[in-house]
Formats: structure tokens, sequence, C-alpha cells
């Protein structure tokens, strides 16, 4: 009795130190399978019905779709950095909902025109204990795009990307270049003017 | 004895499911910290992945009088002008002329990977540049492509001054062609001396040839260009800081990869 008890103790103990690493593992898994599905969800409200509807008609599908996994208030106050301080409230939510439209209206633009692009996601590469990256590969037309995504695990929020690099460029680092740039000079309400602007060329 | 056994499997249970809400616990990110406005500066490492891409600009008014210069002309001659092109030649002619030129750049891409000692790299270039020029009817067919084991990434000599540790020097903006670098710029001087069609060491005996050979190959990667630059600049408030901000994590990832 005692030698079984004993074999029984190290055995609960054996398994469940085996099985650590693998909760670990088939966690990652499945966050990259869940971003999997909602990017390739994405590509099905571009391309099946009313595929060649404007932004503006498929805006609140895509929205709702991404913002499962893409925390954008988090993309979007890294990108402006300590610039984000020098914003009141009413220009901080216009500059969010200008810039979540922007970005969107420009990308899932270039998705949109031509044949459906393939999507390859890769096994997720561990930054930090709190932090993934998965990288993708979009093809298009035999040309191959390097999209990797930037993934934290949030408090009360899960699996989340926080930035998207585009071969190798940081979307976020990129656009906190640019508000810096911006800021030198400019003010938050030009800012503004800018993303406008920038908004209706988009759409026409 | 046999108590103590006992109450200690429960015991261990508890003990390793504490161990295990624990780890996970801390696996988790705070969104105050992860708001941080310095934070995206040290906790990943680097901005790109391939290191600090910092790119110094004395000559900023120069370059973007000559980047506004540039993008005049991409809108308004080189755009319009794509676009017809793109109407007239079929998607496939313009895909075999894109491969031709790739095929031809081997020398350059070879050199590259030869200065960083990358000779794997350099013997999957080679396997490559065999198959399109025999089996791929002399690199107007991509059909190395189907090889797994012949994708090497693109090298350039600029890319191997990079690896051996040296910086940009500065950027700078060239009419027409855009954004380089120092560095990268005494690359593509070194990339001519290997390229089988620019000067000096040209394989093509006639001027006009050559001149015409070139004019094919930059006309027909004009409507990938302006994509590209269409897609940095359509999303940005600032262009110029976009070009030259992307530019520099391309290339310091190309480096580190």
């Amino acid at each position: 009795m005692n030698s079984f008890s004993l074999r029984s103790l190290c055995a609960t103990l054996l398994l469940t130190v085996a099985l650590l690493p693998n909760l670990r593992s088939n966690d990652l898994d499945s966050t990259k399978d869940a971003l999997e599905s909602t990017l390739n969800r994405l590509l099905d409200v571009l391309h099946t019905n009313h595929s060649t509807a404007p932004y503006s008609v498929k805006k609140d599908q895509i929205i709702g779709i991404l913002n499962r996994q893409f925390s954008f208030d988090v993309i979007i106050q890294r990108s402006l950095g300590r610039n984000w301080n020098k914003l009141n409230d009413s220009q901080k939510e216009q500059v969010y909902t200008l810039i979540t439209d922007l970005v969107l209206q420009s990308y899932t633009q270039e998705l949109q025109d031509g044949p459906r692009p393939d999507l390859t996601f890769y096994k997720p590469k561990v930054i930090t204990s709190s932090k993934i990256e998965i990288e993708s590969i979009v093809l298009l037309d035999e040309s191959k795009v390097n999209i990797s995504y930037r993934l934290a695990n949030i408090k009360d929020r899960g699996w989340q990307v926080y930035d998207v690099l585009v071969e190798g460029i940081s979307m976020v680092s990129n656009y906190r270049k640019q508000f810096d740039e911006h800021f030198l000079k400019k003010s938050a309400s030009e800012l503004i003017d800018i993303l406008k602007t920038k908004l209706q060329e988009a759409q026409s | 004895m046999k108590y103590l056994i006992r109450s200690g499997i429960p015991f261990a249970i508890i003990a390793m499911w504490a161990l295990c809400s624990k780890t996970a616990a801390e696996d988790f990110v705070d969104l105050d910290d992860l708001l941080e406005m310095d934070e995206l500066l040290d906790d990943d490492g680097t901005l790109a992945r391939g290191g600090s891409a910092a790119i110094a600009d004395p000559l900023k008014g120069l370059n973007q009088a000559i980047f506004r210069f540039n993008d005049a002309a991409y809108r308004n001659i080189f755009q319009p002008f794509t676009r017809q092109y793109v109407r007239v030649i079929p998607k496939e002619a313009r895909k075999g002329i894109v491969n031709f030129f790739n095929n031809l750049e081997y020398p350059v891409r070879l050199t590259g990977s030869l200065l960083q000692f990358r000779f794997d790299r350099a013997s999957q270039e080679t396997g490559k540049f065999f198959i399109n020029t025999t089996a791929g009817m002399a690199g107007f067919m991509n059909t190395a492509q189907e090889f797994k084991g012949l994708q090497p990434p693109r090298e350039d000599i600029g890319q191997a001054y990079g690896a051996w540790g040296f910086k940009h020097g500065f950027y700078f903006v060239l009419p027409f062609l855009g954004p380089t670098s120092l560095r990268d710029f005494v690359g593509r001087i070194g990339g001519s001396y290997v390229d089988p069609i620019s000067e000096p060491w040209t394989q093509v005996d006639d001027s006009t040839d050559r001149l015409t050979l070139t004019a094919v190959d930059t006309v027909n990667d004009l409507p990938e260009i302006i994509d590209v630059y269409n897609s940095i600049t359509g999303s940005a408030i600032a262009p110029y800081t976009a070009v030259r901000d992307g530019y520099a994590q391309l290339r310091a990832t190309q480096v580190a990869e």
C-alpha cells in the first residue's frame, strides 16, 4: 500500500510537470488558430457578398471581426506614444476613430483588390512570457508578403494583437515616428484635419 | 507514514495547481503597462526585428525637396503610364520579364551572400539560377519556386556591409529612384560591378542594347514600385517620415535575417 501510494504520488507529480509545457503550447497554438480564423473571416467578408462594396459599407462587419483579436486602442495609443497626452478627450476619440478607419480602409482595400489571397500561418514565437509573434505569408498572384502579428496576453482580454509588421516594418513604430514628427511643429487639431483629408482621399 | 503519503497526494495536486495558476497569472500583461509610453522602446528588445532602425538625416531639407519631386513624378507621370502599361501588357508577360531580370541579378545576390559567408544561401542561389536558366527557359519562368530548399532571402552588397557592422552613414533620396543611404548606395555601386548588364563589366557589348534592357527592366518594375509607394504613403500622415522609417526598418530586418 505504501509503495503504491508513493508511486501514485510520483506519477501525479510527473504527469503534472509533463503537462505544463503542453498546456502552454496548446494555448499558443489555439491563439494562432484563432488569429487565422479571424483573418479568414475578414477575407470572407471582403471576397464574398458584395465584394466590390467600399469599406464604409462593410465597416461595422470588419471592425466587429477584428475587434475580437486586435486591440485598436492599444495599437493607436502606442503609436502616438507620449503625444497621446497632448490630445483632449474629444480629440482622443476623434483620432481613435479616424486612424482606425484610415488604416482599415487602406489595408482592406489592398486585400480586396484582385483574387482572394492565400494565408499561411507559422508556429508562434515566444517574445516574453506574455508576448508572442505569429508570422504569416500572404500569397497573392505569386507575390509573397511577410506579415507578422505581435500579440500580448492582456489581463481581462486574452491574447490581443498590439502591432503588425509588414516585411519587418512595425506599423506602431512607423506611425510613432510620424506622430513625433508631426507634433514637433503642428497641433492636435491639425492632426485631425490631416487624418480627415487622408480618409477622404482614400475613399475617393 | 501511510497517512502522510495519502494526504500528500491531494496536497501535491493542489500545490501543482497553485503553481500552474501562478504561472498563468504571471503570463498576463497589465493593460496600463502595455500602454506605457516608452515601453515600445525596450520591452521587445527592438522595434524592428533587425535591431535599431535609426537613420541619420542631415540632408533632410534637400531630401524632402527631392521626395516632393519624386512624389509629383510618381503621381503625374509614372502612375498614369503604369496604368496603361498594365492594361496593354498581359500579366503573364510582365511576370516573365520580372523573372528574367531577377535571374540576371543572380551574381549580385551571390556576391551579397558570399560577402556574408552565407555559403548555404550562395548554393541555394546557384541552384535556383541553374534551374531557372535551363528548365525555366532562360529565366522567364521561375521554375525553382517549386523547390522549398531554393528560396533564399534576397541578399545584396549593402546588406553585406550591414552584416559586417557598417551603419547607414546617412539617409538620402535619389531623384526618381527613391530612398537609400550612403552604405547602401556604395553597395549599389559595388553591385553594378557584378551585374551582367550595367557598366563597367557588362556582358552586353552594344550600348543601345544595354539601354534598352535597363529601360525594359525599369518600366516593368514600375507598377510594383508604384503599388508599394501608394501602400506606404496612402495611410501616412507624414509620408516623407513614413518612407524614411520604412526604409530603415526594412533594411535593418534584411541585414538581421
